[in-house]
């Protein structure tokens, strides 16, 4: 078997349009099980119609997504701005609502599942949290809770958009660690990045949009003439570029 | 004391429709509640109102057709209230414009020719009956209707409520779940329109909406949890039905009106004296003391 056919997701010669403007063009890619891949580029680079069709929320115009993981084991992690924080719903029913593929959204759940729930909340140091409405937690309890919820589910291709935006610094080493042990455990991860010292300390690989074109950058190429992350000059144009 | 007491609230129900509408208000209350609390969680507090508005041509049209009954009028609003639904989802998926807008235009349309038709066949009574409601009409076969309709409601929430729940938090994470998540909501508008149609019976088709919102809306003075919020709303609901069909036996006036307002006076004590978000819980100061989150 050649290692091309074990991968997750490819991407052939890929072409994307959004309201019929060409956004990304022969964009080619190969994700393995248990690589996590960063996706850098600047606002409007395409990232997010990336994400879409990967997600196959976009049909492309040419070129094809080959994704071999089951559309329930596909998780996407939206930025956090893109939900509803008002509604009325515990920590605990939010990670519970993982265990969806293998249970399906009509049973009840089972001790089984409660106790991996539990499980994971005490992974991610969100069990105090367990009862609290997400609408009374901050940015970085919240991310928890929605990492937590991907555990549950199992996935094996993990998508997340700026994780890290507003979110203190133990959580970000919290979910650093935990994303390298679901990649470790063989999930495949992409995750959209603005901050240097953020990529540096996950990426893999780095796949940067730029200009309608992708171009996959070793994370070293990026990094290692610019030892202190703080002071990169290399901007990679984003809200949140350095801030965190 | 108690002779007071008796002709309030017992002699009422010596009366046959009496009986009737109390136990279709009752049964309305349990169903629309639950629907209202999910329409106000999504921001969509205003679809009711336009729906309630979409099933009009269907119930005149039913009118026109039969006369008062219940049966056909209902029939005609539920197709014509799905087939709103219908159009204005397409128009929205097919434009990109937003559905909010597309149900706009639908329901004024749908208004206009709802009271075009009733005046052609009818006097301006059948119209106050129809928008207006009137418990005198709920005979054996209504109360039967509204009846199913609501159990009907009831169960089948209960089977996609873990589903509703999560397309009002995430619908990216429902569709990602599932190929044909899109009936979730489709499901919930059949639900909505159902109800609306049960309702006008007693409230007529311009009240029914609100024994679904004003609960919904009330409760989240009280209630910080989904499980709070729909029970609280039902029993809210259960009050104002059962008090505005006493009151509007008592003082001779319509019923859908007089449910509607008593339901109303909750939402505004709600609003002055609720636990949360209130103007009451706002000049609070008493908080609970710090606690030290220990991590485990």
């Amino acid at each position: 078997m050649s290692q091309r056919s074990l991968s997750r997701l490819q991407l052939h010669n890929l072409h994307l349009a959004q309201a019929r403007r060409t956004v990304l063009e022969h964009i080619e890619g190969d994700f393995q099980p248990g690589a996590i891949t960063a996706l850098i580029g600047a606002n409007g680079s395409g990232k997010s119609t990336l994400i879409q069709a990967i997600m196959g929320e976009l049909r492309p115009i040419s070129g094809e997504v080959v994704c071999t993981v089951a559309k329930e084991r596909r998780a996407w992690l939206p930025q956090q701005l893109a939900l509803d924080l008002t509604f009325p719903m515990s920590v605990e029913e939010l990670v519970m609502t993982g265990s969806w593929p293998s249970h399906g959204a009509f049973t009840g759940y089972c001790a089984a599942h409660y106790r991996k729930g539990r499980d994971i909340m005490a992974r991610l140091g969100i069990s105090h949290l367990a009862h609290r409405p997400l609408g009374e937690l901050s940015g970085g309890q919240r991310q928890r809770a929605l990492i937590g919820r991907t555990l549950m589910q199992e996935a094996e291709l993990l998508l997340l958009d700026e994780p890290f935006a507003n979110v203190d610094g133990e959580t970000v080493d919290i979910l650093i660690s935990i994303l390298r042990q679901m990649a470790d455990e063989g999930a495949t991860i992409i995750v959209v990045l603005h901050d240097m010292d953020h990529l540096r300390r996950l990426a893999d690989e780095v796949l940067m949009l730029n200009g309608g074109h992708g171009r996959w950058v070793a994370p070293s190429a990026l990094t290692h003439q610019h030892a202190p992350a703080q002071v990169v000059p290399f901007s990679l144009g984003g809200r949140h570029a350095g801030s965190a | 004391m108690l002779d007071l007491l008796s002709v309030w609230f017992i002699s009422p129900f010596d009366y046959g429709f009496m009986r009737r509408a109390v136990v279709g208000g009752l049964a309305l209350s349990l169903a629309a509640p639950p629907l209202g609390v999910f329409l106000v969680l999504r921001g969509m507090s205003l679809i009711g109102d336009a729906m309630a508005h979409a099933i009009l041509p269907g119930v005149a049209l039913g009118f026109l057709l039969a006369g008062f009954s219940l049966p056909m009028m209902s029939m005609g609003g539920v197709l014509f209230g799905l087939m709103v639904a219908l159009l204005a989802g397409a128009v929205s998926k097919m434009g990109g414009q937003r559905e909010d807008a597309a149900m706009a235009s639908f329901f004024i349309i749908s208004l206009a020719a709802g009271v075009m038709l009733i005046s052609l066949g009818g006097s301006s009574v059948d119209l106050t009956h129809v928008l207006f409601g009137s418990i005198l009409a709920v005979n054996s076969t209504a109360l039967l209707l509204i009846a199913g309709i609501s159990t009907l409601i009831v169960v089948t929430l209960a089977i996609i409520f873990r589903a509703l729940v999560v397309e009002c938090l995430d619908p990216l994470f429902l569709r990602g779940q599932s190929r044909r998540s899109g009936w979730v909501h489709s499901v919930f508008l059949a639900l909505l329109v159902l109800n609306l149609t049960a309702g006008f019976q007693t409230l007529g088709t311009l009240m029914a909406v609100g024994l679904m919102m004003l609960p919904a809306t009330s409760a989240r003075f009280w209630s910080n949890r989904l499980e709070g919020l729909i029970g609280i709303s039902i029993v809210l609901a259960m009050v104002a039905s059962t008090g505005g069909l006493l009151l509007s036996f008592h003082l001779d006036i319509p019923s859908g009106p007089s449910i509607i307002l008593l339901a109303g006076a909750g939402y505004l004590f709600s609003a002055l004296f609720g636990r949360y978000h209130s103007l009451a819980a706002k000049l609070r100061r008493k908080t609970t003391p710090l606690t030290v989150e220990q991590v485990s």
